[in-house]
């Protein structure tokens, strides 16, 4: 425990050097018009048909990652039966 | 961590997150622009990244105070899920500052860093192949483990304090204003972390349960 | 018990004195090659190149010359040792020696490079602190690398993958730091480098206090 403590102080030591300033974002940011930003895309709707097609990648992903978790289980299964028969 | 509450919990936050990334209203930034929503993708890479290594950091420490094998391997596959994060970061990374930095590689200390980082955990593996012994294996690759985080700790957290960095939260470059997250951020980043670190645990409970049942095979 | 094992250290060196000269030799060649590679004195030479240039031929020498620290061990050595000896002071003891080895090693190549390649340190004794802070540092990440690798088969190329990432963080502060005692800048200006590289160097040393015993069992 006290090789721990002894660890966690040293590594506040190293914490101890000066960080930066940072800036804040503001709610001016929000509205602010004069930087350019997809607009149009919202205005039309299309912003809709990326957010569709990055859903269905994802969901696709998730469906792959799922039927391998189902294989992985049935696999476990029939191996871990055979030792226990055996 | 058969369950699977924990698994849709994942999904279901993901999906969110990748819904509030492209909907919520962004700041309008100069020279971000739109990029400002990689924020929910790519800095989430990163987090998730060093919570996974954390995480298989702290499990071969039980190994080596247990000598339980168990652990050994959650370690293994949480350092391996840990290593695809950092390429899928490092490789966004420089998508992003292709456009926002003008280069893909800036010579950034952050970006720097994620690199060593990256070679570390890759000479881990190497170190661990050229070891037979299945006990000495995972006691030295434990070792390594430990020893090459606590090198990570001045190097991730402490000098990209002391130069000045692109990325936002330090350095003073002029060029690129140093911004800080606001709370309309926050909401969705927080999540987004929590999120990718759960399917990371996921993917990385998938390979445990596959080298077990590989494992029993070879017995 | 850990000045015995110095001392044990010592003799041991003083019967393969060939092996340090290779060293120094290897130390001496290395800044020959860089030399004539650049072809060129100081004042052609970037201040900025000369630093770096002589941080990467420590590097090297320092790799080579610590490398041997646990791969020249014999097993029955080591077994022997083991029942005589603590882990604990069996590492403290190593990481003195190599440290003092280095040091003496840096000065040497220091007093060399400066010789061919020209002296453009201003602030010379800031130098020296942080060529001291930097042997202490690359031995002790060095020798508990070395214990590593000599577990592994092909161990002396494991070595350097094994230690080049570990090292680059401690590198970078070091060139940074030692950087600025050639420029001789006010020394205020960088005491938090120097603070920071005491920290790096007890951070590493603790880890490989606290991890050794694990890695002597097996």
């Amino acid at each position: 425990m006290k090789k721990v403590l002894t660890l966690l102080a040293l590594f506040f030591c190293l914490n101890m050097v000066s960080g930066q300033d940072k800036i804040e974002i503001t709610a001016d940011d929000y509205e602010n018009t004069t930087v350019e930003m997809a607009d149009t895309m919202r205005s039309n709707g299309k912003i809709y048909v990326v957010v569709a097609v990055v859903m269905v990648v994802f969901v696709g992903l998730i469906v792959y990652m799922i039927q391998t978790e189902r294989k992985i289980t049935r696999i476990e299964k029939e191996v871990f039966k055979e030792k226990d028969n055996s | 961590m058969k369950k699977t509450w924990w698994k849709i919990l994942a999904v279901a936050i993901l999906i969110y997150a990748i819904l509030g990334a492209l909907l919520f209203d962004a700041p309008r930034l100069n020279i971000l622009n739109e990029t400002i929503r990689n924020l929910h993708f790519h800095v989430t890479m990163w987090f998730g990244m060093i919570i996974l290594l954390t995480a298989s950091m702290v499990l071969a420490i039980r190994y080596l105070r247990t000598g339980n094998q168990k652990f050994d391997l959650y370690s293994v596959e949480l350092a391996n899920v840990g290593v695809l994060f950092s390429i899928l970061g490092l490789v966004t990374g420089a998508v992003w500052a292709n456009y926002a930095w003008g280069e893909p590689w800036s010579g950034d200390p952050k970006q720097n860093g994620a690199a060593v980082c990256l070679l570390i955990y890759l000479a881990y593996f190497v170190l661990r192949n050229s070891i037979n012994d299945e006990q000495q294996r995972g006691r030295i690759g434990g070792i390594y483990n430990i020893f090459a985080f606590a090198a990570l700790i001045p190097l991730l957290f402490i000098l990209p304090r002391m130069t000045d960095s692109l990325h936002p939260g330090n350095g003073g470059n002029p060029g690129f204003n140093a911004y800080d997250m606001d709370s309309r951020l926050r909401i969705v980043f927080y999540p987004a972390v929590i999120g990718w670190t759960l399917l990371g645990l996921w993917m990385a409970s998938l390979r445990i349960r596959m080298r077990k049942v590989q494992k029993q095979l070879e017995d | 018990m850990i000045f015995t094992l110095i001392q044990k250290e010592f003799i041991l060196e003083w019967r393969q004195r060939y092996a340090i000269n290779g060293i120094i030799l290897y130390l001496a060649s290395t800044v020959f090659i860089c030399y004539m590679s650049f072809n060129l004195k100081l004042g052609l030479v970037d201040p900025i190149i000369w630093n770096a240039l002589f941080w990467v031929i420590i590097l090297f020498t320092a790799v080579n010359a610590v490398a041997k620290s646990f791969l020249q061990e014999s097993y029955g050595r080591t077994l022997y040792y083991f029942s005589l000896v603590k882990p604990e002071s069996f590492i403290i003891s190593k990481t003195i020696y190599y440290s003092g080895l280095l040091l003496l090693m840096s000065i040497l190549g220091f007093l060399f490079y400066a010789f061919v390649m020209g002296n453009p340190v201003q602030d010379k004794f800031m130098y020296l602190l942080v060529l001291c802070l930097g042997s202490i540092g690359l031995s002790s990440t060095l020798t508990l690398t070395s214990a590593i690798a000599s577990k592994a088969s092909n161990s002396s190329s494991l070595m350097a993958v094994l230690s080049f990432p570990i090292i680059i963080p401690l590198l970078l502060v070091l060139i940074k730091a030692s950087k600025n005692a050639m420029d001789g800048l006010d020394r205020s200006v960088y005491t938090d480098q120097l603070l920071t590289l005491v920290a790096i160097n007890a951070l590493i040393m603790g880890f490989s206090y606290l991890l050794f015993p694990y890695l002597w069992r097996s």
